[in-house]
Formats: C-alpha cells, sequence, structure tokens
C-alpha cells in the first residue's frame, strides 16, 4: 500500500446479501439482516482499492 | 479374461485390436460369470455411503422416540397432592430444522448454520392430555406440529428430517451444500459434529468366558428400557456361584435355584442336562446348598436376604422384609431381560439352566469357550441409540420437572389463576441437554450409571476422503493404554464387514476399526410378529416343557434375540423356512437365522447393531443374479432393492454367515455353495479403496495410506469456498488419479480429488533424496504443482455486556505524521470506513483487520449505553496473525448474527503456497517423503521424446517397502497416458477384470513404442550424456499432506519470558525457547562439559544477581541510590556477596519462605 496517500474520504460501505445478492448498508446498531429477503448473511464486496498480487 | 474397461469392452473395434497375452481373443462370450459389479453402484445409490448413521437417526426419529414417550414410567405424569391432576402425552413430533426469530419461525439450512454457528435443530413437539381446573383439555397437532414444544432436536443431515432429503443435486447445490457431502453428522454451534459408532458386547446374551485363574464363567450383560444389570456366573473351589452388584457375596447357584422356587435337585439337575457327567460337575454346588440348610424356596429367599446390599438410606423406612427384597432382586436384577411374569420364574430358571448347560460343556471342553472378539458377539452402537439413551434422560428429567412445578403449585393454599401446564413446559432443558451432549461428546445417563466421554468429534475436513472416513470409523470401549493383542488383533469374522487395513498406528491400533464399503448396521426390529411367527412355525413353548425334553438331542432350542422362545424338533427346515420367509420379504430383511450345531440351538436375532453385508444368493452353486437382471439393472429397471424383494441377493450378518459356504468367485462355486460374493474388493473401506493395487502391496503399506489418505489437501466439497472453516486445506490445480479403482468411482473420489498425477523417475539423483526424500522439478512448481491453498477463518463476535453497553467497531483513527497531515495509520491501512478490511487486500502479520473497540466500564449501570463518550472506549482491535514475511489475502468478509442475536463478523484470510524444501508428499501405497531439494527443470534428467520427470524418487524406498503396487501404479498410469483412457487397480480385481494386469499394461505399453518394463531411457540434464541404466518413469497419483515447513519451522536466539520465573516460554506458537531437556543434560554432565552446562541452564535462560549475606545466609538487596548492597535480615551492608543465581532458583527460596522453611545460602571462595 502506498503510505503517502491522503486518507480516503469516508465512503458509506454496503454489504451483498448471501441469498438475493442485494446492496444493503448497514448502520452501527443495525440488525444483519437483507433489507430485500431478510436473510441474515451478509458478506462485504470486495475493495475499490486497487490491489497488486505477486505471482510466483 | 482381462479387460480394462468395462465400457471398452462392448466396442467390437477395440475387441479386435486386444488380445491378451495368451492369444485368447477378447470376444469370446462370458457365459457363466456373470459381472456382477454394477450392484455396488445400484446398492449405494439406495443406500449411500453412511446409511447407518441415517438409518439409526431416522429409526429414532420415526420410531423410538414413540415408543419412550409411550413408555409406562414416562407417558403420564400425576401429581402427589391433587389425585384428580394428570398430564398425558399423546403423541410426539419432530419436526423439519426451523428457527425461531424475532417471533417468526423460519426454515434453515445446514450451511446457513455453519455459516452463522446456530444448530440445526428442530422444534419437538408433543400432543398432551392434561386437567386444567375441573375440564380435561388436550393440545392436539395441526399440521404435523404437536400442540406443544418441548425441545429443540438437532438434525442429523441428509436423515428423514433434514431439508436436503429428496432433493435432487442442482437442489441441493441451491441450498449451499455439496451434492458429494455424505450426510450423518450433525451441525451444532455451526461446527460439525459425528457421533462416533461404538463398539460394544452384545447385550442380553450369554458370554462363556475364562477368569484369569483359567476357570469358565458366564457374563450376560441385561439391558431393558427400564434397567441394565450385569450378572456373571463363576466357578470357585468347583462351585458354581452367582455374582451380583446387589448382593454382598457370590451366592451359590443351587440356592438362587431353589429361590426361583426350583426346589428339587432333581430337577435342576434334569434342567441343566441328563448327562451324568454334568450331574457330577454339579455336586459340589447341590452339597454346598444343602449343607447350607437350603432345601425350600422360602428358606433359599432368606438366604439370598442376609447377603443383600444394604441401602444407606437411614430416613427411608424400611418397608419391605428381607425375602421380598431377595425375590425383587432375582425378578428385576437378577438376569433383568428375562421376563418375569407374577413371580413366575420358569423361564428365568431355563435360562439359568442353559447358562449352566454352557458353562459345564465349556469346562469339559475348552472350545466351547465363546471369543469375546468375534465380531457376531459385537453390536455396533449409532448416533440413533445413543441420542435416545439421551433423550429419554431429558425427557424424564423433564417430566419430573414439570411433576416438582405442578406439586408446590397445587401446594400453594389460593391461587389465583387456573394452572395451566402448557403454558410452564419450557423447551430450554431438552435442547440445551442434547446440544450440549452432542458439542462436548459427554454422554452422561445416571439412570444406567453411563459416564461416556469423546462420543463425538468434529468432522474432519482435510480432505473429502476424511470426512467420508470419519462416518465409518467405530471407536471401542477397550481401554488404549492396556497392552491386550485380542481385541487389536484382525477377526478372521470381520471379513467383508470391517476394514482389514484402515486403523490407525499407534496406541488405537486395531481399536479403532472402520466399516467396509458394503457394511450395513441393522436397527430394532418390531419383535411381536416374529416371536409370533416362531411359534406359527412349530416352536414348542418352553412352558410347557419339562428340563429333559427342553435339552433332548433331537430339538434345537429356538433362541430369539437372546430370549429362550421355545424348541423345534425341526431346526433346519425351520431355520429355511424363516430364511425363505425373509427372501420373500416377509420378515425384515436384516432378520438373521443362525442355527448352532454344537450348541444344538437356532438363533434368531432382530435386534439393532448388528453388522450385516450384502450377498448373492446361490441355489446348489449356481447364482441367481443372472445377465438379464444385470441387463435390467444397468437400463434402469431394476434397483437394488428389486433384488433383495425377488430373493436374488440377501443381507446375512456375522452369525449367519457360519451357515453359508461363500464362494469368491462365481466359477469357484461348488454344488455345495449358497452365497457368492458381490465384489471381493468391498472387504476394504472407503480409504483403503483409494489404493490402487493394494492386493500387491505390504499390508502395513496399506494402513499407512489409510492415515495418509486423510492428511490429503485436494478438494473438500463442492462448496469448499462458500464454507467458513477456520483451517482449511485445498490444492489449487487437484486432479483425478491416473489409475483408478471401482471404489474410486463409488466414493465419488474422482470428482473430489486429493492429489496430482506427477510423473515420477526412480532413480538417485543429486542425494538430496536419501530417506525418501524427494527431488521436485521447478518447473513443474511454476506450473502448479503441488501448490496449495491455506484458508484460516478468525471470527470477532461483538459482545454486548452486561450494562447495556457493547463493541463497536469503528473506522480507523487517522493520526498526524512527521509532517504534520493526517493519515492512517500503517497498521489499519487495509480498513474501510466501516473498519473491517476491505475484501482482497494483501494482509501481513501484525495488520488490523477488524478495528473493534471495548467499552472500559462493562459492570456498573451506563445512563445511556448507546451513547456514551469515545473515551469510555478502549481500543481491542483484531490484528492477523500469520507466518512473519508472508502475507495472506483477505478472501471473504463475513456478517452476521446468531441465535441469540449476538452480531458476529467473520474474516477468511487466503494465502497460496507453492511447495518448498521440507513439504511434505506421499504416494498412495504408504511412501511419504519430503521435498529434499527443488532443481531447475534444465538440470533434470529428459527422455529423447522430451519427458521430463515432475519429481525424482530414490529406488531405496523399494526393497524394504514391497510395495508392488506402487510400481503397477506406474506401469497402468503410463499405459493410460499412451492409451488415452482411465486403467483401473481395484483390490483384487484381475479375475474380475476391474484391476489391469501388467501383461495388459505391458502390451499396450509395447503398442506405443515404449519398453514393456516400464523403463524409459533417459539423458543427463547436468551432462547431457545418456544415464548408464534404464529409468523406471511413469505417472504416479501424489498427494500433499498438511504438513507444511511454514507451519512447523521455529528458531529463536532471544525472546519473550514467562513472568512468574523469568525463563523462555514454551512452544512455536509462543516463540519458544528450544529446551535442552534432562538427557541433554545427562550428556553434558557425563562430557564434563560444565561451563557449556551452566551457559545453557543459567545464562541463556533466567540469569539473575542476587545480595548474599555471607554471615545469615539470606538474600538480600541492593540500593541503587546509595549504590550499597544491604541484607534485610541483619540490617547492614557488612557482610554481603554479588553473585548469580537462575532466577526460577530464586523464586524456590522465596516460596519457601512465604512457607516458613529459611533456605539458607552458605557461599565458599571458588
Amino acid at each position: 500500500m502506498d503510505g503517502g496517500m491522503a486518507p480516503p474520504p469516508p465512503e458509506p460501505v454496503s454489504y451483498l446479501c448471501g441469498d438475493c445478492g442485494a446492496d444493503n448498508s448497514l448502520k452501527p446498531g443495525d440488525v444483519i439482516q437483507c433489507r430485500e429477503c431478510g436473510y441474515r448473511i451478509l458478506y462485504k464486496k470486495r475493495t475499490r482499492r486497487i490491489v497488486q498480487y505477486e505471482a510466483r | 479374461m482381462v479387460i480394462n474397461d468395462v465400457d471398452v469392452r462392448e466396442d467390437p473395434a477395440w475387441l479386435k485390436k486386444h488380445k491378451t497375452g495368451k492369444g485368447q481373443a477378447l470376444e469370446a462370450p462370458v457365459k457363466n460369470a456373470v459381472d456382477k459389479f454394477q450392484l455396488l453402484p445400484a446398492f449405494l445409490k439406495v443406500r449411500g455411503l453412511v446409511k447407518q448413521h441415517i438409518d439409526s437417526f431416522n429409526y429414532f426419529v420415526n420410531c423410538e422416540i414413540k415408543k419412550i414417550i409411550h413408555a409406562k414410567a414416562n407417558e403420564k405424569i400425576t401429581s402427589d397432592v391433587d389425585p384428580n391432576y394428570y398430564i398425558k402425552y399423546l403423541d410426539i413430533y419432530v419436526g423439519k430444522p426451523s428457527l425461531e426469530q424475532d417471533y417468526m419461525v423460519e426454515s434453515i439450512t445446514p450451511q446457513q448454520c455453519r455459516l452463522r454457528d446456530i444448530t440445526y435443530a428442530a422444534p419437538i413437539s408433543v400432543d398432551i392430555e392434561y386437567t386444567r381446573g375441573k375440564e380435561i383439555v388436550s393440545r392436539k397437532s395441526k399440521q404435523g406440529q404437536g400442540g406443544v414444544v418441548i425441545g429443540r432436536m438437532p438434525i442429523m443431515l441428509r436423515s428423514s428430517r433434514c431439508v436436503l432429503t429428496g432433493k435432487t443435486e442442482a437442489q441441493v447445490a441451491k441450498l449451499g451444500e455439496c451434492p458429494l457431502d455424505p450426510g450423518g453428522y450433525f451441525v451444532v454451534k455451526g461446527t460439525e459434529k459425528v457421533i462416533l459408532i461404538q463398539e460394544q458386547l452384545s447385550k442380553n446374551r450369554i458370554i462363556i468366558d475364562t477368569d484369569s485363574s483359567g476357570c469358565v464363567a458366564a457374563s450376560v450383560t441385561s439391558s431393558t428400557h427400564e434397567r441394565k444389570s450385569k450378572t456373571n456366573f463363576l466357578v470357585k473351589h468347583e462351585r458354581i456361584y452367582v455374582r451380583l452388584n446387589t448382593f454382598t457375596d457370590d451366592v451359590p447357584i443351587i440356592v438362587v435355584f431353589k429361590a426361583m422356587g426350583m426346589e428339587s435337585d432333581q430337577e435342576i439337575v434334569q434342567l441343566v442336562g441328563r448327562d451324568p457327567r454334568y450331574a457330577g460337575i454339579l455336586t459340589p454346588s447341590l452339597q454346598e446348598c444343602s449343607s447350607l440348610g437350603v432345601y425350600t424356596e422360602n428358606q433359599a429367599l432368606e438366604y439370598l436376604g442376609t447377603k443383600v446390599k444394604v441401602m444407606q438410606k437411614a430416613w427411608m423406612k424400611q418397608t419391605k422384609s428381607k425375602v421380598d427384597e431377595a425375590r425383587d432382586i432375582l425378578q428385576n436384577v437378577f438376569l433383568a431381560h428375562v421376563p418375569v411374569k407374577e413371580y413366575n420364574f420358569r423361564q428365568k430358571c431355563i435360562y439359568v439352566g442353559v447358562i449352566l448347560r454352557r458353562m459345564l460343556e465349556a469346562m469339559m471342553d475348552p472350545s466351547f469357550v465363546d471369543d469375546k472378539d468375534y465380531v457376531g458377539n459385537k453390536r455396533l452402537e449409532l448416533a440413533g441409540q445413543l441420542i435416545a439413551l439421551l433423550f429419554e434422560d431429558l425427557f424424564k428429567r423433564m417430566n419430573s420437572e414439570i411433576k416438582r412445578l405442578v406439586d408446590s403449585t397445587f401446594a400453594k393454599p389460593n391461587r389465583s389463576t387456573v394452572f395451566d401446564v402448557a403454558k410452564v413446559i419450557r423447551p430450554d432443558m431438552l435442547s440445551q441437554g442434547l446440544e450440549h451432549a452432542i458439542s462436548s461428546g459427554n454422554w452422561t445417563v445416571k439412570r444406567f450409571r453411563m459416564e461416556r466421554k469423546g462420543v463425538t468429534q468434529v468432522v474432519s475436513r482435510l480432505s473429502f476422503i476424511a470426512a467420508l472416513g470419519h462416518m465409518t470409523r467405530i471407536s471401542s470401549q477397550f481401554e488404549k493404554t492396556r497392552k491386550v493383542s485380542g481385541p487389536r488383533a484382525l477377526q478372521p469374522s470381520q471379513w467383508g464387514m470391517l476394514c482389514p487395513c484402515d486403523t490407525p498406528e499407534g496406541e488405537a491400533c486395531g481399536l479403532t476399526k472402520n466399516l467396509a464399503l458394503m457394511t450395513h448396521v441393522t436397527t430394532d426390529e418390531e419383535e411381536g410378529p416374529l416371536i409370533n411367527l416362531c411359534t406359527t412355525l412349530g416352536v414348542e413353548d418352553l412352558s410347557m416343557l419339562t428340563g429333559d425334553e427342553i435339552n433332548s438331542t433331537k430339538a434345537y432350542m429356538v433362541i430369539f434375540n437372546g430370549l429362550m422362545l421355545g424348541v423345534h424338533r425341526r431346526p433346519n427346515w425351520f431355520a429355511n423356512t424363516l430364511r425363505l420367509l425373509r427372501r420373500c420379504g416377509k420378515i425384515g430383511e436384516f432378520v438373521s437365522i443362525f442355527t448352532n450345531p454344537k450348541q444344538r440351538c437356532v438363533y434368531v436375532a432382530s435386534d439393532g447393531g448388528r453388522v450385516c453385508r450384502p450377498l448373492v444368493i446361490a441355489d446348489q452353486g449356481i447364482s441367481r443374479v443372472k445377465e438379464h437382471h444385470m441387463k435390467e439393472l444397468k437400463d434402469g429397471f431394476r434397483t437394488f432393492d428389486d433384488f433383495l424383494r425377488e430373493g436374488l441377493v440377501e443381507y446375512l450378518d456375522v452369525n449367519e454367515e457360519n451357515n453359508t459356504l461363500i464362494a469368491l468367485y462365481e466359477s469357484e462355486a461348488t454344488s455345495r455353495t449358497t452365497h457368492i460374493e458381490i465384489e471381493p474388493f468391498t472387504i476394504l473401506g472407503v480409504c483403503a479403496g483409494l489404493i490402487p493395487f493394494p492386493h500387491h502391496n505390504q499390508s502395513p503399506r496399506n494402513t499407512y495410506q489409510c492415515a495418509m489418505g486423510k492428511q490429503a489437501m485436494g478438494n473438500i466439497a463442492y462448496n469448499q469456498l462458500c464454507r467458513m472453516d477456520t483451517l482449511l486445506y485445498l490444492l489449487v490445480y487437484p486432479q483425478r488419479p491416473l489409475l483408478t479403482t471401482r471404489s474410486i468411482e463409488l466414493v465419488k473420489y474422482d470428482k473430489l480429488g486429493a492429489g496430482q498425477n506427477a510423473t515420477v523417475a526412480v532413480m538417485s539423483y543429486s542425494g538430496y533424496d536419501i530417506e525418501d526424500a524427494i527431488v521436485m522439478n521447478k518447473s513443474s512448481l511454476d506450473r502448479g504443482f503441488g501448490r496449495c491453498i491455506v484458508m484460516k477463518k478468525a471470527s470477532a463476535p461483538i459482545k454486548k455486556y452486561a450494562n447495556r453497553t457493547s463493541d463497536r467497531i469503528v473506522a480507523p483513527r487517522l493520526i498526524a505524521d512527521k509532517e504534520g497531515c493526517l493519515r492512517v495509520p500503517d497498521r489499519a491501512q487495509i480498513l474501510d470506513y466501516d473498519g473491517i478490511g476491505g475484501v482482497g487486500e494483501i494482509i501481513r502479520p501484525g495488520d488490523i483487520y477488524i478495528n473493534k473497540e471495548s467499552p472500559i466500564n462493562t459492570r456498573d449501570t451506563v445512563p445511556n449505553p448507546m451513547a456514551i463518550p469515545d473515551s469510555a472506549y478502549k481500543p481491542t482491535p483484531m490484528t492477523y496473525k500469520g507466518p512473519p514475511g508472508e502475507c495472506a489475502i483477505v478472501d471473504k468478509v463475513l456478517l452476521t448474527s446468531n441465535d441469540e442475536q449476538q452480531f458476529m463478523i467473520k474474516v477468511l484470510f487466503r494465502h497460496t503456497r507453492r511447495p518448498e524444501i521440507g513439504d511434505k508428499f506421499s504416494s498412495r501405497h504408504g511412501q511419504k517423503g519430503v521435498c529434499g531439494t527443488i532443481v531447475q527443470q534444465e538440470d533434470f534428467p529428459f527422455s529423447e521424446r522430451g519427458i521430463c520427470p515432475d519429481l525424482i524418487m530414490n529406488p531405496h524406498g523399494f526393497p524394504s517397502r514391497m510395495t508392488i503396487g506402487k510400481m503397477i501404479e506406474l506401469l497402468g498410469g503410463k499405459a493410460g497416458v499412451l492409451s488415452g483412457k482411465f486403467h483401473y487397480g481395484s483390490a483384487f480385481g484381475e479375475p474380475s477384470g476391474h484391476a489391469d494386469t501388467v501383461e495388459a499394461i505391458s502390451a499396450t505399453l509395447v503398442k506405443h513404442g515404449f519398453s514393456y518394463c516400464g523403463k524409459d531411457f533417459l539423458y543427463s540434464g547436468i551432462t547431457g550424456n545418456p544415464l548408464q541404466s534404464y529409468i523406471f518413469m511413469g505417472p504416479i497419483y501424489y498427494q500433499k499432506l498438511k504438513h507444511m515447513v511454514l507451519d512447523k519451522m521455529h528458531a529463536r536466539a532471544s525472546g519473550p519470558r514467562m513472568v512468574l520465573t523469568r525463563q523462555p516460554t514454551e512452544g512455536r506458537s509462543r516463540e519458544g525457547g528450544l529446551r535442552l531437556g534432562e538427557m541433554e543434560r545427562d550428556c553434558l554432565i557425563a562430557h564434563g562439559s560444565s561451563m557449556l552446562l551452566l551457559e545453557r541452564l543459567m545464562i541463556s535462560s533466567d540469569q539473575f544477581v542476587v545480595q548474599v549475606c555471607t554471615k545469615c545466609g539470606l538474600l538480600g538487596h541492593h540500593n541503587h541510590k546509595l549504590r550499597m548492597s544491604f541484607c534485610s535480615t541483619c540490617r547492614n551492608g557488612e557482610n554481603i556477596a554479588t553473585m548469580k543465581l537462575p532466577y526460577a532458583c530464586k523464586l524456590l527460596f522465596q516460596e519457601l519462605q512465604s512457607m516458613n522453611i529459611v533456605p539458607k545460602l552458605d557461599l565458599a571462595e571458588a
């Protein structure tokens, strides 16, 4: 990671429902549940930052 | 007949081209041998690989649970206070797995339970009838759900109550489950738990044994629903005694007879048998009885009454007389499983008579002594039975709890509301009891004084085979520490039932076993109809017969599940008729009928826990399964059940096998043959089934492979990337073995393999290949050979505290750097704005992945717990800990909550590794080795075709290991590569065409221009010269085992120390020191290297400078301000000496002082 970068602007993080795939945004204290289908497992989306992996 | 592949056989063009070594054309029709192999897939299709677990659980959920609630002691709860009050259980239901959340009942799937750390359980509900006030109310079921929920039952995956049953592969996959997963385990609090099969000595059977002094003894372990007891019969001073726990002393057998109403000595002797030798042996016992002055029933009972153990219950009033007590013991404890109706002991007397006769026979002829290790004398206890035990105990406890509640409410003088029991039943006790037992593995049933530990285990998910092998594992009750060979030895009777190869090495060797491929474990069957049937078929009732008639040489005794039913005059006709009925499907297919001419008994068994296996029935050596049957099976007109129903195939248990003559192959059948094996390789289990040509290997090698196959990395399941296991090893490019076996196809190992086909050259190279090390080709590693993924899970519960505060996750705090601009700290670089690491980010050791903060005060009440200031939190971040210098990738972040509404974050880290020096590899023949060196492909030997091996194995691995199977695998694999098809190497498969012969393989090799012996002409990669000898080279399936250097390597110069002793910490995980143990110390002492010893044990460990007062010998202290040392006891600094001591030594002195022991140091000039 490039350390000298300015702090990223606060962007809201949204999560994917494990069942229907809908986008969900969570606030502190919210119940972990999909707003669309009520499924209780949410996954975090892949980061939007650029990552470079080492292939060896 | 040698055929490589069944499918190819039908191809005429192929057949024309291929001739066997003898020149015989392959197209010659196979007339007499029917290929019965197709029965196996059909069998596994209807049964599945872990059917024994699932059947047993289904039986419990559907039948046994109902029996439990309808048992006399459980069915009705009454009150001691109000005689009109009662609660009666009418029916019980176990529903579908579901969970109630926010007052909504949701159906749950196993995968959800794993991810959310909840239990895959279904509500247990009951229909009850009870009194409320003056009226009788009943709560009845609606839509399969009972009136009142009493608890939650953990549900076995793929059992009848599981959501996965009856679903197609696609539907199963839709639920996030792997279609190839066998099921048979439970998901409790997110972890998969399997209840191991428990092996026990048969219940309710007479076992004749010899004791330590060589005397004959008999024992019967009685087990009924109400009671378990053990009755021993033993010989002391030529007299026979009964030993029971409830008697203080051994009681003479004749006294017991008399107490049971058999007063005449003649009748007793007649009951035992008319052989005069019997009477001779019994004489001392008879004499003793008369010398005791016991002649009548009453005298005998009075005598027994004096021997009854006195219960130390002073508060209980002695209500029963001694005689009554003795009679009760005889009725309820002594051989408890033999029914006694209205004190009619006739049946029990006959039972004792039979035991006595067996003992006397064994005294005269030692061959009558039973073998305790004989598989027919064993019963396997499965998940259903074990849960039934637990459930009944918990159910009884719940009932007594309800009764207590009812009594206490009725005892109150004035009640405001009408008492409604349906509202007070609390389901927690049952749910938690079951859940706790399965998750901890501690089975405690106080009623039977049962206390077992380690009944359940976490399903091993190292590889697909490991999980499958876990389901077939049998653990034995024997003590592991005892050095006995009997129970550990291979038993001839385990043929086809238990795998002869698959057992661990070391202390559990031979005690932990595995089921063979086709084994079935029976469940209990209804007894009543079978008893009626026996009577109808001419069994003469015992109560009508005298001892003489029972023992007559003309009749056989019929014993049903350990109970004497009566005698039959035509035992063979009786047995054959019963078998006929079984083959017609009129009685259960697992009922076994076994005539024992030696004991002159017919044993009919329908009890649960017997092992049995299917066999093809033959009439005078001619198989009933014909070619057209197999064709119909192939075309899908027939299933395995049809074979059973039509009496072509039947299940035999170990005992009944004794009445049969089983031919291994149809061609070997003679006119006396009654059965034919389906396939010989089914004697092996799932793990041993993976080995190609195991019948060519030295047997321990197959055992080693069975252990190693469970450690091989590969594919775990189709849903492996959706799982969140704590630790998961995956292979990046798994392959299916080039040389397969039929078992591999049956267990679907070819779909979820755990290894790669490596081209192996058997030669010596570089010297880094000694002691089983292997030399690896660097380019092969670049291409992905042996590359693996290690997934690690970290989970963080967001705790809620008693004062309603809770942990929180916050965005990383910005800190000012040197230039004064705000930035995210280095450790928190990968965090997103939500305070959780981003998916796909590279993470290094020490990085924060969850920026958690916890409230400092978690006890006292806080006015507004949701809005306490930032200063009230302390940071408790989760940091990544991994091998230093390596970096992992955040693979997945999951947010969920469990059934207690606890918020939880699970993070999965992925680490891809390529093989390095020291990683462990193994072929499928118990030949493990570590990677010794990695060599450039340029330096590797190569053939003129440009073939270059992936790894080089030292030929010294072969002579002492004698793994010929590995050589044949190499040959077969090479032929397979050249001809473009998979070759087979099933165990004992050559005669039936399920394994290719070396001749056939060699012919294929020659056809493709290779040497028949598999050797190749190679050039040295270093010099370019041809190698002096031809090299045995070809593909072998190699497994990468989970032991990797990266997880094990450890070194330390200086590092953390323990707080108390200031010695270095212990263990790799704590970056501990390397211990110089007492044996190493002894070496240094013996060598006389005292300075080295001092350096190792003190200077490099816990050296400490102390001030010693030479006068008083106690420790003083040093004042740094005054730069002076003082003795605290003498209060001066005159006689102080400074010396070095291990800190542990100083600690010991102080600890001793604290206990009023004063150690003093007496110093002398060195």
